[in-house]
């Protein structure tokens, strides 16, 4: 008797001295718990970083930034789809710029619609095949910045919102193909009422069969009157073996450059919007 | 007087836990902060030099024990082991050798002769209660209840026993009867600093009663709030609860019910070098902190409640029946981090987070660039100047998932739960018969019937509002509206929420039967043993899910296989007189392949493994006994042949973006060595011992391989380069010298313990004909040379144990017990007890050399450092 009731006593103060271990409550978040919250106000537009840098760009060349160059913009390309890669563009209501970045998985802090902040004093500035790029140095040219300067330079400004101004692409028609505007981009920008050359009705966006040398890119290309715009379509995208829409379409993209080629970017297939004829 | 000098006993054990964790905690400050800056260039490199010339240790300052692989990747479906119980149960009532190496060498996770756990058989009352889909025995079941299953009876593969069928591994049977426990109460507190550090456990029994019941009941309590190993905890519960009716002299019914609901984070392994950038060999890359506290993302949840009737017939003086059933329902999962788009890796032991990823560390001829240099050191600064920086980012997972809320995105990070589940029942029933006073025999039937439940839920959404349950790795190879990508065509997009069912879902059916015959001869000299058996399995995988990429292959039943085998053994004791003692034993088994192994992707498809079939053991072994005066020695040759096994591997293949399956067919392995024991008692009280272990255990063949993703239907067979390769994770080499000494009440003992030839678990990825690739042409002999790789070793070394004890009779029958156990006292912290290649080559699919060696840079766990237990148990 006296055992079973050392035992009833033993069972019921362990089971009532047991509880879960392993319970976790969502943190809360009073900072930001990525990137540099100390990076002040803006101070200088994109196209006014793009026209202090405007030589060194054309040259393709490169530069340290010494000064305190602050540059504010809403993410408009980033790499939740894969079709951009260690790269974010964002976008001011004076231009876009692109900003490499040495690391995957960007979106998870800094997704299409946030509004980031660059400092980019210590960063470089320049141009790859005359394309503005902020970024780090790489074989002597401009590149990627090391993964663990980002944080240090970027900051976080609200939450992220694909309803703010600068998330309306500046739609475009084909006068807007001049040199002159070709030394100003990147541009977020709507092309409307195109076709993409390739798309048959059964042709895949970036099949890896189209890339023999492993180049990680098939090039794909949108008409616009008598322009020809490159689409470069990476191979690792996720939509890369889906087929490509056909017909008339409007697409969402930044328009960019290499050298004196036009290029252009999607960032997902939800750019792309089919016409109803 | 006594209890002053109880107290002296117990401060000092104290000062010896608490001087064991200051030291810990000393190690882990210089981990933090005190390593020095390195000089400019290559200092892991120059670190891997002093490593070779012994001078490390002013340079790193290691620190404490061992478990298995991490998130989504390596070695993932290996992880449900549970590593700290693999070491075998093996023991037999007249074998020194066996009765002492498994606690001897437990610290080192040693298993007799390099077998497998599953080729150990654990019985309870004469039913087998192995896991018919894995073979081993899940030594969960009984955790925290020591008390409740220490009676038990063991024999080798070549002695007879009384209760079942033993395979080469030996059996063993834990007796269950309320009526065996000894009456009275025992309650017993133990402290220590291991997995866990207190353990509270009674054990009350009241003996067979004059009414002819009798009941026995245990519980246990195992506690840590954070272990040895950073980032741990342990917090379980043991139950045992039994009773038994001696109906008459010959019938006795009883009934036996456990469980030991358990929750525990587990350690994981990690290279070299981040245990450097740690400066302990203890560092565990499973925690984070969230919100400032410790988290960890990989916890085992374990509840295995099982129940066993037995009917004991003594049919007459020459015959008893003893019939059990077994039933029991397990619930275990482990948990893992899941990321899932294109988000980052979060593990913070990732090759890329490491600085020697920033250049080729290895050749000491190449000058690192100065952005190399910077790279590394920015990495480098990274790992030493914070312990945050080198553990889980929590809040960074959940600011992510909030981030991807506000745009209405996927979940990025997340926590499954990986379920093993298994529904069993078994039945067992055993006649002994005493023919005639030379020759007894043992006949025995045993069914079972065993339903393994797989499948993975959501544990925690981080903060995420949606999550889609299809296959991420797919997406890239067919677009993210393909039906390819499901996880269930049946239930496309399944939005997933908090404890729903996703990415796999399968039930393994396995049902086996097992008659056997034993038969014992006894004459003069002469003691011979033979036994035969019959075994007769089936398997079936039942899919609950049409997976995409085996849209006809998946759902429902894969058709049932079958699989008819057997054995004989046979064995001859010779005792000469009453010294000398030779025996010789054989045996063959024919033996199905276990479910776990049979199916070529089972989380995704019903296929069977091509070429399923019985593997064949064949076992020799020869012994010399010696019991003269004050000696005791034993010594054994044995060898062992495993040919047409089986068996498989599942990992995540970084190169390739794939989880993969790796089978191999064919396989053909030998183990072989020497086992000796010696006692010699110098007088009545003091005696030294001496155990050695020496053996080799390896692949015989290069097996044929299958190799499937998960993210395609396309089987690719491919030779695996295995010959040579040495079975892992168990010294091959053990030695131990020992010294007992026994006075009034006391008892001392102490042994010093040798190990070498430790080697970790090779990768038959790395080992696959396209990843070893084309032979080079030897240019002097001409000779074509394969690259295969070498497969690790850890080095050799000594490890000291010893404990003291003490009985005390007190008033009124009672007793009080102390015991302290001291391991590692020589506090050796660079003994691995096994670890794992990674799958990945050293080139790109281009071929070219790629920056990060993954062949240089095994996952290694290591024994524990200096650990001590304190035991004090009072009998009333």
């Amino acid at each position: 008797m006296k055992t079973i009731k050392y035992i009833s006593v033993l069972a019921l103060t362990l089971f009532t001295a047991t509880s879960c271990m392993n319970v976790f409550d969502e943190p809360e978040f009073n900072v930001f718990p990525f990137g540099n919250n100390e990076i002040g106000e803006a101070n200088t537009t994109i196209d006014e970083l793009k026209t202090m840098f405007a030589s060194t760009i054309s040259a393709s060349g490169v530069k340290e930034v010494t000064d305190s160059i602050i540059i504010e913009g809403v993410v408009v390309a980033d790499d939740a789809q894969g079709n951009v890669y260690k790269q974010l563009i964002i976008n001011d209501t004076t231009g876009a710029i692109i900003i490499g970045v040495n690391d995957v998985g960007l979106y998870s802090m800094t997704p299409v619609g946030q509004r980031i902040r660059i400092d980019c004093r210590g960063l470089h500035v320049g141009g790859y095949g005359k394309m503005a790029q902020v970024g780090g140095l790489y074989n002597g040219g401009i590149g990627r910045m090391n993964q663990y300067l980002f944080p240090q330079h970027v900051r976080l400004i609200g939450a992220p919102d694909r309803t703010q101004r600068e998330m309306t692409p500046e739609v475009i028609d084909e006068s807007f193909f001049t040199n002159e505007n070709k030394d100003k981009l990147a541009k977020y920008v709507r092309l409307e009422n195109v076709e993409i050359t390739e798309a048959d009705g059964t042709a895949l966006w970036a099949p890896a069969e189209l890339d023999p040398t492993e180049s990680g890119i098939v090039e794909r290309h949108i008409k616009m009157g008598k322009t020809n715009i490159v689409l470069r379509m990476s191979t690792y995208a996720d939509f890369a073996n889906e087929i490509i829409p056909d017909g008339k379409l409007n697409i969402n993209g930044v328009l960019t450059r290499f050298k004196d080629y036009w290029q252009f970017v999607i960032n997902a297939t939800s750019d792309i919007e089919q016409i109803q004829e | 007087m006594i209890k002053s000098k109880f107290a002296a006993f117990l401060l000092l054990c104290l000062a010896c836990i608490t001087g064991a964790n200051a030291q810990e905690q000393s190690a882990t400050k210089t981990g933090d902060g005190k390593i020095k800056q390195p000089p400019a260039r290559m200092l892991y490199a120059d670190t891997l030099l002093l490593k070779e010339a012994n001078a490390v240790d002013n340079v790193i300052t290691i620190n404490d024990e061992g478990n298995e692989s991490y998130t989504f990747s390596e070695g993932q479906l290996g992880d449900d082991d549970d590593y700290a119980g693999t070491t075998a149960m093996v023991s037999s009532n007249d074998d020194y050798f066996l009765s002492e190496v498994g606690y001897l060498f437990s610290p080192m996770r040693f298993r007799v002769r390099a077998y497998e756990s599953m080729y150990n058989n654990v019985y309870a009352n004469g039913v087998l209660i192995n896991d018919a889909e894995r073979g081993q025995f899940s030594y969960g079941m009984i955790g925290g209840l020591n008390d409740a299953t220490r009676n038990k009876e063991g024999a080798t593969y070549l002695e007879h026993n009384r209760f079942g069928f033993s395979t080469i591994g030996g059996a063993s049977n834990i007796n269950m009867r309320a009526s065996q426990y000894a009456a009275g109460n025992k309650v017993s507190l133990v402290g220590c600093n291991r997995n866990y550090l207190a353990r509270l456990m009674y054990t009350g029994s009241t003996g067979l009663m004059q009414n002819g019941w009798a009941f026995t009941a245990s519980a246990s309590y195992r506690w840590a709030n954070e272990g040895v190993i950073e980032g741990t905890f342990y917090n379980s519960l043991g139950y045992f609860l039994a009773a038994e009716k001696k109906i008459n002299d010959k019938h006795s019914i009883s009934i036996a019910t456990w469980g030991s609901p358990t929750e525990r984070a587990q350690q994981g392994a990690a290279t070299e070098e981040a245990y450097w950038l740690a400066g302990t060999h203890y560092y565990n890359p499973n925690w984070g902190y969230q919100d400032g506290k410790k988290r960890n993302a990989r916890v085992v949840n374990s509840f295995e409640p099982a129940v066993l009737f037995t009917w004991d017939y003594k049919i007459n003086d020459r015959m008893q029946l003893t019939t059990s059933l077994f039933g029991k329902y397990s619930m275990y999962s482990t948990t893992a981090l899941g990321w899932n788009g294109n988000a980052a890796d979060p593990r913070p032991n990732y090759y890329k987070n490491l600085p020697s990823s920033a250049f080729d560390v290895w050749d000491i001829e190449y000058t690192p660039t100065e952005d190399e240099l910077s790279d590394y050191m920015q990495l480098y600064n990274q790992w030493t100047s914070s312990k945050a920086n080198r553990q889980l980012d929590w809040n960074y997972m959940y600011f992510a998932n909030r981030q991807a809320n506000a745009v209405g995105g996927e979940c990025l990070y997340y926590v499954e739960r990986r379920h093993n589940d298994q529904l069993a029942l078994n039945l067992g029933s055993t006649l002994n018969i005493e023919f005639d006073k030379y020759n007894t025999g043992t006949v025995g039937l045993n069914l079972g019937s065993t339903k393994g439940m797989h499948y993975k839920t959501m544990s925690d959404l981080l903060g995420a509002d949606k999550y889609t349950d299809i296959d991420k790795f797919s997406v890239g190879d067919f677009g993210p509206s393909s039906d390819y990508v499901q996880n269930d065509i049946d239930n496309p997009n399944r939005r997933i929420g908090v404890g729903d069912v996703f990415g796999y879902d399968y039930d393994l059916n396995v049902n086996k039967a097992n008659l056997f015959y034993q038969h014992r001869f006894d004459k003069g000299i002469y003691h011979l043993f033979a036994g035969a058996h019959l075994e007769g399995t089936t398997m079936e995988r039942y899919g609950h899910m049409r997976n995409g990429r085996a849209a006809l292959f998946s759902k429902g039943s894969s058709g049932t296989a079958y699989f008819l085998g057997g054995g004989a053994k046979f064995g001859l004791i010779m005792q000469f007189d009453a010294y000398n003692t030779l025996s010789f034993g054989w045996g063959y088994e024919n033996r199905a392949p276990i479910a776990y192994n049979s199916f070529i992707a089972p989380r995704m498809r019903n296929d069977f493994v091509q070429g399923l079939e019985n593997e064949n053991i064949l076992n020799a072994e020869v012994s010399y006994s010696l019991n003269a005066g004050p000696v005791t020695a034993k010594v054994s040759g044995y060898a062992t042949m495993f040919n047409d096994c089986v068996e498989q591997n599942a990992f995540y293949n970084d190169s390739e973006a794939q989880f993969t399956y790796l089978t191999m067919t064919a396989v053909d392995k030998v183990h072989y060595g020497l086992e000796a024991a010696v006692v010699y008692n110098i007088t009545s009280s003091l005696s030294v011992n001496a155990v050695a272990s020496v053996g080799n255990a390896e692949y015989r063949n290069n097996a044929k391989g299958f190799l499937i993703s998960e993210n395609e239907d396309v089987l690719h067979y491919e030779n695996v380069y295995m010959k040579g390769v040495k079975v892992d994770g168990t010294p091959l080499t053990a030695l131990s010298l020992g010294v007992d000494y026994n006075v009034s009440g006391w008892y001392l003992s102490a042994n010093v313990n040798y190990y070498d030839r430790i080697y970790i678990d090779a990768s038959r990825y790395a080992r696959l004909e396209k990843v070893v690739g084309l032979p080079t042409i030897d240019a002097t002999t001409g000779e074509e040379i394969l690259n295969i790789p070498t497969q690790f070793k850890g080095k050799g070394g000594f490890m000291v144990d010893a404990s003291i004890g003490k009985s005390i009779n007190l008033r009124g029958g009672n007793r009080l017990n102390i015991n302290l156990s001291l391991n590692n006292i020589l506090n050796n912290q660079k003994m691995i007890t096994g670890g794992y290649e990674q799958n990945r080559g050293d080139s790109n699919s281009q071929g070219e050399a790629r920056v990060y060696k993954f062949s240089k840079n095994p996952y290694l766990y290591y024994a524990n450092a200096f650990n001590a237990y304190l035991n004090i148990g009072f009998r009333f």
